[in-house]
This record gives structure tokens, C-alpha cells and sequence, in this order.
């Protein structure tokens, strides 16, 4: 539980919107990303398919290598001689996937040859040489054909293209059925769409001979994985692979997947002499640089006609393109929101992860929960519709309670506290509802289309990395944790490094709030190295930046850590100063004398004492002062069908929004946004505010505009910013934030995930907002994006978008 | 090969270049100067906005022999050794997270200001249509803007 005098010396930082004045270069244009690092590199270009599905038949690459300045050529037949397949966590049918395609291609953009060159252009213009003979197969794009009996398979190995399919149950969803007034059932269509990071993924490798090691510089995500996966491929020691991630200009889980490019890479680097450098285009990006999978879901709901809801029952299919690495893991990671904030006791889920010739995919923010939440809060507005309910009384008949916090959903998620209809009355209240429903009438009787939509969401974090092995088993990785290094220097000033990666959420600011609080020292006295380098930090196979999980256990490891390096001083000061530990408090780096506030000494000194008079040392210290630490949530449990938390915490939000949607060209415009969000204790509130917002606009933009459109061959319709559409400022609505502070108890600052909610619980609002404002054309909305092509075709036609 | 002579933030570069080098690689790789960035290859995204002969351009859209003779700021000149107003804003509302686009939306925000003292929430908006953040949603960066208004009209009065 939480102890706050026990942790904290001061108050002074945590819970204040301190700036972000450890991160000052990023204004001046001084940050450090891979692409910046001042080195002499070779460059890659990397030769792609043309095809969505085809046999490779020849690979010519004479003309390439003949030609000046090139360096080296490699093809996926030399890469996957030399390499381990892509391995697999969550599908439980056999797919062989290598980092480059050796014989066949299985989307559109994937990687089949690379070649070095002195400069970029000249490997542009060499990649151009490569001459390539395909034999193209018919290409599946979507789910239903994927699934037809005599459809052209993606994994021969496989003798199917759905390479899992499971069904999890808990509770008796038949009786439910029977028990029920009305089940509702609708099917519903979420289309494919990334996070895009500003940054490309970029990757330099060096390679010594010497040792036949590889020093890897690569904007990645998940370093501690990624390191497990490049040495099991390439075949290498753990001592042949140093890893480091320097600045990284956003990431949103799209930057887990970069691995397999640091393999290729690493074969590549061994063919010359100099370090070579692959910075990804932005059309290689979107096409091969892995979106969230489109899905069809299809949701039935067993309701009293009161409205309680008594069972759910889903069943999920996901186009999860080609890469076998995340295939499957959208569906499993759905468990821990299946149920969203509601007290239903019977949830089952049929899954099914399909292979088709659309791109990878990987873990795009929010993971599937935004499309589970989004079907869950669209069916219970169709039914409180139904029903004649009011839609936000359907969810406050549904609710678990505040009092039944911590509450073990039917698959055994834990939400940790929370107060749910707290948060919706509250953000009902910011919203004016009953004056706003009003308005909404009396302008729809002038011809204008308004509607108010709300959505509430749970946003897990700290993934407990057992799930991926739901179905499969035999888990690689389990639960979750994060290591640290906190050192007190010659000056008496601390400081941090960490195993997971900064990709822009201000980690050094709210480390340095901490460590401050903890040492009784301010921030400026603080400094946090973001630059993760695996000869150096502390890491585990969970290191990085992923699933919420930093304010959970990447500050549980900086907290032990801190808690070792104040113990030790607190020896050092006590025996220097002849007196008990107890005796001392801690303020403005002295420890001091409790009995006589003369008798002091300075962090400055107690470090000359550990770091050079060590003679003088108490009897059994050692000398120095760094110490390491690592942590893991408790909480975690086994992966399990039948009991198992995919998720360790549980922040949720209730999203209000009101538009207006103009019937003649389908725009829709915000009136109102208002995000009521409870993510426990907040460090830094400014930092989680801003992520907040992002996040939301990251759903705003999935929800209106942005859609990896693939024709019948498998092309990718949508390869830059001019036709994958992103928000730009105007057009966005000012959001209204307000927050809940339920702390959680299992997290040592009481903190949840703060990062990906609004990409959750957007989707959801923003679209029943639309369908409550088409209600006089009987609009119903079960797919996304709502494009005013679809808006238009719905008003004056078909009624469904 | 074509020799060009630039000017970038006060100081002369000379370079023998090839024609078709873009002005964005120009500006990374000869001059060294890696504050102005690359995002989409577009002209879309404006991570490499720059001024221009005081004008706001975007150097992924213009060759390095374009610039023979131009005079050019990019992030690393908008100030000396402190911060300028607008960058201190920058950090004053939390107007960038991973800082990608954060050198583009800086230089953005100094030419609108130049021009626009006291621009509204809307004109913001406006001028940051060739400006994508995919981090912030945009909020924080238009409350740097009019915090940087601010002290700058308190400056100038």
C-alpha cells in the first residue's frame, strides 16, 4: 500500500506540472536522433515487392553490383541461409516467415534484397538495378476471402490462413440468453490504421571483425526483446549484439517491429567495412512499417429490459496481415477490456488471427482495445435504443460499483479502483447533458444535425506479457518489470539510467520529480540518461517503452533503486556525523542532525567518502555509491485461460463529444470534446494531460480519416501524408480535461496508464456522437472511418455507415 | 557537380553539390546542422520547415542549388545560447513530447508572429496546417503559441 512519508523526503515535485527542462535540446534543435549521429555511414536501400502475393523466380542483381560506389548487395535466399525464422508467440499453426523474403512475398512492400552504397542517392539508384523476376499469385486482402475453402493460403505449412482460432468462455453465456428480455446482436467493421510516428524507423549498425559482434544504434521500442529476437534469428551470443537507442521521435508501439531490419542489417554490416545506415522512407513506412489490423467483429448482448446487462458474447476476427511475429495478439489483448467498466458476469470470446497479403501488423496504441471498447460502447447504445433508455442511464445501471473495487472481471482482469459512475455523472455535469439534449432538439427542428455521444472506456497498462502465450502456450515471457541504475556522483548529484526508452513522453522530467522527492534534493540536481545502451543499463526482456508500463514498474525500479542509494548514504552520513541513521533527516542535500541541526553533511561529502576517503568507510560497506535495481508488478498472473490479467492497471475515462454533421457534404464538426480521466495519481499532471490529448486525436484521426486502403490485388492505395490522411490543428476541437485521482494500490505512486486512453475511448464517442446526430435519417454507424463519402451515401441511402 | 554558397544562420557555406541533392540533406549532411528534420518526404509533414529568405519553407521541397546565394535560419539560429520566447513557451506549455516536429513548429510559430503579434486560437490553427504533430494533438503547441504572443507583445511594449 502506499506509504508516501515513508518514500518521500519532500513534497516539493511529484504531482506538480514541473517543465520539462531536462529535455531543452528538443527546442533548440539539439536532440539526438539516429539519423543525426555524426558518423561516416554507408548507406542501405532496400528493394521491395511489387507484388501482394508471388513466387520470387529470380533475383538479378549484376547490374547493382557492378555499379560504382556500391558497397555490398544481400538477398532474402542469402538472409534466411544464414538466419532463424521469425519466431511466433501467439498463433498456434506453423507459419515460416523470414526477416527477407526468400522465395515468395506476402505483402506488397516486402523487403526482398538491400544493398549498401557510399551515399543514399546511389543506393536509391542501385536498389533501381536490382532486377527481379516474380511468378504472382492470386493475393487474399480481406477476412471472408481469406477464410473460403479454396482460398490461396499466405502459409502452406499452415493449411490455413487462420493461423489461431480459440474461443475463451467464462460464465454461462446461454443462460444469460435464456435469462434475458432482448438479445441484440451487430456486426461491426474496423478498418486498418497507424500511429505514424514523425520519426521513420532508423537503424545504424556497426560491425567488428574482431569479434564478429555488431554495435546497433536503431530507434526501437522494446530494446530488451529486441535484443532476445536479433541474437535467436542472427544466431549470435548476447555478447555479440550491444544495443543503443538514442532520442526517438515517438513511437506508439509502432517502433516494436524494427527488429527484423536490424537482423538484415547485421548481415549486411558484415559485408563492409564502415557502419551502415538504413533511415526508412516514410512511403516504406506505410507500407511495410505495420499498422493495427482491420477487423470484423460480431458482438451479441444479453440484456433485461431494464437494461442490465446480463452477457456478452463476441467474436473477433483480425486481419492480421503477414507477420507472424504479432499475429494474434490484437484478440488476446482484448480480454482485458472485454467486458469494458461493466458488471457482466458471463463474456465469451471466439477469435481468430487471419493471415491475408495486407502489411504487418504490430502493437499500435491501445493494442485492440480501441476497437473492443468501441464495439462495446456502440452495441450498448444500440441497445439502450432499443430499450428507450437514455444512453447515459443504461451505463449507470451497468457499472461496477466503486465499493466492489478491486473488482476480477469474468477472465480475471483485476481493475484496481476506480469510480465509474463518478466519472460519467461528472463529465455529464461538464457537459451540460440535459441542456445540451435540448439544444440538440429544438436545432434538429431547424434543419441542423446535432448529437451527443459518450463513451467509457477502460485503458489497461503494464501488459503482462503472458498473454501472448494464451493460446499457444509454453511462454517465453511472463508479467512484467523494468530495471534502473541510480548513482550519486563526485558532486553530490544524482544520477539515472533506465532500461526502458524515451519516444517523447517527457520520462527524464518525472524521474528526476521523483528522485527529487526521494532525496530531498530538486531536479536540476537530477539527471536522467534516456539513452538506453544495453552494455551499459540495467534491462530486462520487457525493457521499453510499451503498454502504459512506465509509471508502474520503470518507476518502481528507479524507486528501489533510490531507496538502496539513501539507505547507503544514510550509513555513510550516520557514521561520518557519529550517530544513528535514524537520527538523520534529509534536507537540501545534507543529512542533518535531528537532536542538533549543526551536525551536518552534505551529499558532496558523504560521495567523497564512498568514492575516495573509502579507508573511512563503516566496517563492511563497499565503496561507491550506484545502485541497481529491478522491479516487477506483483500482481501478475500465470497465463491461463480460465483466470489471467492480460493488463496490471486500470485507468478509465468517459469521453463526451458533441457535433454537428452537415447531410449535404458529410463533414462532421466538434462543438464540444470533454474527457473526464481517472489514471490514479499523476507526477507530472501537465505531461499526462498531453498525452491525453494526443492520444485522442490519435483516435479522432483513425475515426475520420486515416485508412489503409488495399484494391482486390493487395495494393496499398495509401503510401504518403498526401493520401493516408492525418489531423492536421484546424478542424480538431479544443478539448475539455478533467481528472479523477482513484490511486491504484498495487503500483508503488498509486499511478495507472496514462498514455494510450484517448486512443481508446474516442472512437467509440465520436461515432455514436455521429449516429445520434443522423437519428432523423435512422443512420446506424458499424464501421469505421466515417468519411463524408460514407456520411452522404448513408443520409440519402443506405442508412448504415 | 555544382558549387553553391549558402548562408545559414549568419554563417557562409560553400559546397560543391550535386543537383539533385535536397536542400533538407543539404542542411543535414554538409552543413551538419540535424535540428531540421526529415518526416515524409512530401512535403506534407514539415518537420524540415525552415526560413527562407525570411520566408517559411519547407527544404524537402527544394533542391540545395536552389539556395545558392539564399539566406536561411533553421533551428539552430532562432537563438543563441538562451532560449527564445518562443522556444521558452515551448517548454512553459509542454508543446512538444517526443520532439520530432517540435524544430518546424518553432520556426512556424516565429514566422506567424512576425507577421501576427496577436493571432487568435483560429489563425493558429490555420497556420499550422502544414505542420503535423503526431504526439500532441496539437493543444499544447497552439498554447505555446499564444504564451509566446504574450511575452513577446509584454516585450515589445
Amino acid at each position: 500500500m502506499l506509504d508516501f512519508d515513508k518514500l518521500f523526503v519532500t513534497r516539493d515535485w511529484v504531482g506538480k506540472p514541473i517543465r520539462r527542462n531536462e529535455d531543452v535540446k528538443f527546442v533548440k534543435g539539439e536532440a539526438v536522433y539516429v539519423d543525426d549521429l555524426d558518423m561516416e555511414c554507408a548507406h542501405v536501400a532496400i528493394i521491395r515487392s511489387i507484388f501482394a502475393h508471388a513466387k520470387i523466380k529470380s533475383i538479378d542483381t549484376s547490374k547493382t553490383e557492378a555499379m560504382k560506389g556500391v558497397l555490398a548487395v544481400i538477398t532474402g535466399l542469402e538472409v534466411a541461409a544464414q538466419t532463424q525464422p521469425i519466431p511466433p508467440r501467439a498463433i498456434t499453426q506453423p507459419a515460416i516467415q523470414f526477416v527477407m523474403a526468400p522465395d515468395k512475398v506476402r505483402y506488397l512492400g516486402e523487403p526482398l534484397a538491400a544493398v549498401v552504397a557510399t551515399d543514399r542517392y546511389l543506393a536509391e539508384d542501385a536498389a533501381e538495378l536490382v532486377e527481379v523476376q516474380y511468378e504472382p499469385l492470386q493475393p487474399v486482402v480481406d477476412i471472408e476471402d481469406a477464410l473460403k475453402p479454396d482460398a490461396p493460403l499466405l502459409f502452406e505449412e499452415a493449411g490455413t490462413n487462420a493461423l489461431l482460432h480459440d474461443t475463451i468462455g467464462h460464465g454461462d453465456f446461454e443462460k444469460a440468453c435464456k435469462d434475458a428480455d432482448h438479445v441484440v446482436k451487430e456486426s461491426f467493421a474496423v478498418h486498418r490504421y497507424s500511429s505514424t510516428p514523425l520519426e521513420n524507423w532508423a537503424i545504424i549498425v556497426r560491425h567488428d571483425k574482431a569479434n564478429d559482434s555488431f554495435t546497433v544504434w536503431a530507434n526501437d521500442q522494446q530494446p530488451g526483446r529486441t535484443v532476445v529476437n536479433v541474437c535467436k534469428v542472427l544466431g549470435i551470443k548476447n555478447k555479440q549484439l550491444r544495443l543503443i537507442v538514442p532520442d526517438s521521435g515517438g513511437g506508439f508501439g509502432i517502433k516494436l517491429a524494427i527488429w527484423p531490419y536490424i537482423v538484415s542489417l547485421c548481415l549486411l554490416a558484415r559485408k563492409v567495412d564502415q557502419p551502415i545506415k538504413w533511415i526508412q522512407t516514410r512511403r516504406e513506412h506505410l507500407l511495410g512499417g505495420t499498422h493495427a489490423p482491420d477487423c470484423h467483429v460480431d458482438v451479441e448482448i444479453a440484456v433485461k429490459k431494464d437494461g442490465t446487462i446480463l452477457g456478452l458474447s463476441v467474436r473477433d476476427l483480425q486481419n492480421d496481415g503477414s507477420f507472424v511475429h504479432t499475429a494474434g495478439i490484437y484478440s488476446l489483448i482484448k480480454f482485458a477490456t472485454l467486458v469494458g467498466c461493466y458488471n457482466i458476469r458471463s463474456a465469451k470470446m471466439e477469435f481468430m488471427s487471419v493471415a491475408t497479403n495486407k502489411g504487418p501488423t504490430v502493437q499500435n496504441r491501445g493494442v485492440g482495445k480501441p476497437t473492443a471498447i468501441f464495439t462495446l460502447e456502440r452495441i450498448v447504445d444500440l441497445v439502450a435504443k432499443k430499450l428507450g433508455l437514455d444512453p447515459a442511464e443504461i451505463r449507470f445501471r451497468n457499472f461496477v460499483q466503486p465499493e466492489q473495487m478491486p473488482y476480477t472481471t469474468p477472465s480475471g482482469e483485476v481493475y484496481e479502483s476506480g469510480n465509474y459512475p463518478e466519472c460519467l455523472r461528472k463529465a455529464l455535469e461538464l457537459g451540460k447533458y440535459e441542456e445540451t439534449k435540448k439544444q440538440r432538439d429544438d436545432l434538429r427542428k431547424q434543419g441542423k444535425y446535432i448529437g451527443i455521444g459518450m463513451s467509457a472506456g477502460i485503458e489497461p497498462g503494464t501488459s503482462n506479457l503472458g498473454y501472448y502465450y494464451t493460446s499457444s502456450g509454453t511462454p517465453e515471457y511472463m508479467g512484467s518489470g523494468e530495471g534502473a541504475i541510480v548513482g550519486i556522483d563526485y558532486d553530490g548529484n544524482a544520477g539515472v539510467i533506465i532500461g526502458s526508452v524515451e519516444t517523447g513522453q517527457g520520462h527524464a522530467t518525472t524521474i528526476a520529480q521523483v528522485v527529487s522527492d526521494m532525496l530531498g534534493i530538486t531536479p536540476e540536481h537530477v539527471s536522467v540518461d534516456n539513452t538506453l545502451d544495453t552494455l551499459v543499463s540495467p534491462f530486462l526482456g520487457h525493457s521499453g517503452s510499451y503498454s502504459n508500463k512506465f509509471n508502474d514498474v520503470d518507476l518502481g525500479a528507479v524507486i528501489r533503486a533510490t531507496e538502496k542509494i539513501r539507505a547507503k548514504m544514510l550509513k555513510i552520513a550516520a557514521h561520518v556525523l557519529k550517530t544513528d541513521a535514524d537520527e538523520l533527516r534529509i534536507a537540501e542535500g545534507h543529512f542533518i542532525s535531528s537532536k542538533d541541526e549543526s551536525s551536518k553533511v552534505s551529499f558532496k561529502e558523504v560521495a567523497s567518502y564512498a568514492y575516495k576517503k573509502i579507508t573511512l568507510l563503516p566496517d563492511g560497506l563497499e565503496p561507491g555509491l550506484k545502485e541497481i535495481a529491478y522491479y516487477r508488478n506483483m500482481a501478475a498472473k500465470l497465463p491461463n485461460k480460465t483466470d489471467f490479467n492480460v493488463q496490471l492497471t486500470h485507468s478509465n475515462s468517459v469521453h463526451f463529444v458533441v457535433v454537428e454533421v452537415d447531410t449535404e457534404t458529410g463533414i462532421v464538426k466538434f462543438l464540444k470534446y470533454i474527457i473526464v480521466h481517472d489514471c490514479g495519481n499523476q507526477i507530472n499532471p501537465a505531461i499526462v494531460a498531453g498525452m491525453t490529448l494526443g492520444s485522442t486525436v490519435h483516435g479522432i484521426g483513425a475515426t475520420f480519416l486515416e485508412d489503409f486502403v488495399y484494391d482486390e490485388n493487395g495494393q496499398l492505395l495509401a503510401t504518403s501524408f498526401m493520401d493516408y490522411l492525418k489531423p492536421v490543428a484546424a478542424g480538431l476541437p479544443h478539448i475539455e480535461l478533467a481528472h479523477m485521482y482513484s490511486p491504484c494500490p498495487y503500483t508503488l505512486l498509486g499511478t495507472k496508464s496514462a498514455g494510450e486512453g484517448g486512443a481508446i475511448g474516442s472512437l467509440a464517442a465520436v461515432a455514436n456522437a455521429v449516429e445520434d446526430a443522423l437519428t432523423p435519417f435512422g443512420v446506424k454507424v458499424t464501421s469505421l472511418p466515417i468519411t463524408p463519402e460514407k456520411v452522404v451515401h448513408a443520409v440519402q441511402e443506405s442508412k448504415l455507415i | 557537380m555544382a558549387e553553391i554558397k549558402v548562408t545559414i544562420n549568419g554563417k557562409q557555406y560553400e559546397h560543391e553539390v550535386e543537383p539533385r541533392l535536397l536542400l533538407v540533406h543539404y542542411i543535414r549532411e554538409k552543413a551538419r546542422l540535424t535540428g531540421t528534420h526529415v518526416g515524409c518526404d512530401t512535403g506534407n509533414c514539415g518537420a524540415c520547415t525552415i526560413h527562407f529568405n525570411g520566408k517559411l519553407v519547407k527544404s524537402c521541397l527544394l533542391l540545395a542549388v536552389q539556395a545558392d546565394g539564399a539566406e536561411i535560419t533553421t533551428i539552430e539560429g532562432v537563438s543563441g545560447n538562451g532560449l527564445h520566447p518562443v522556444q521558452d513557451a515551448f517548454l512553459e506549455k509542454f508543446g512538444f513530447q517526443c520532439g520530432y516536429c517540435t524544430s518546424g513548429m518553432i520556426l512556424n510559430a516565429c514566422s506567424l508572429l512576425a507577421e501576427n503579434p496577436d493571432p487568435t486560437e483560429e489563425e493558429i490553427r490555420e497556420s499550422l496546417e502544414g505542420n503535423l504533430c503526431m504526439c500532441t494533438g496539437y493543444q499544447q503547441i497552439i498554447e505555446s503559441f499564444q504564451y509566446a504572443a504574450e511575452k513577446m507583445k509584454g516585450a515589445a511594449r
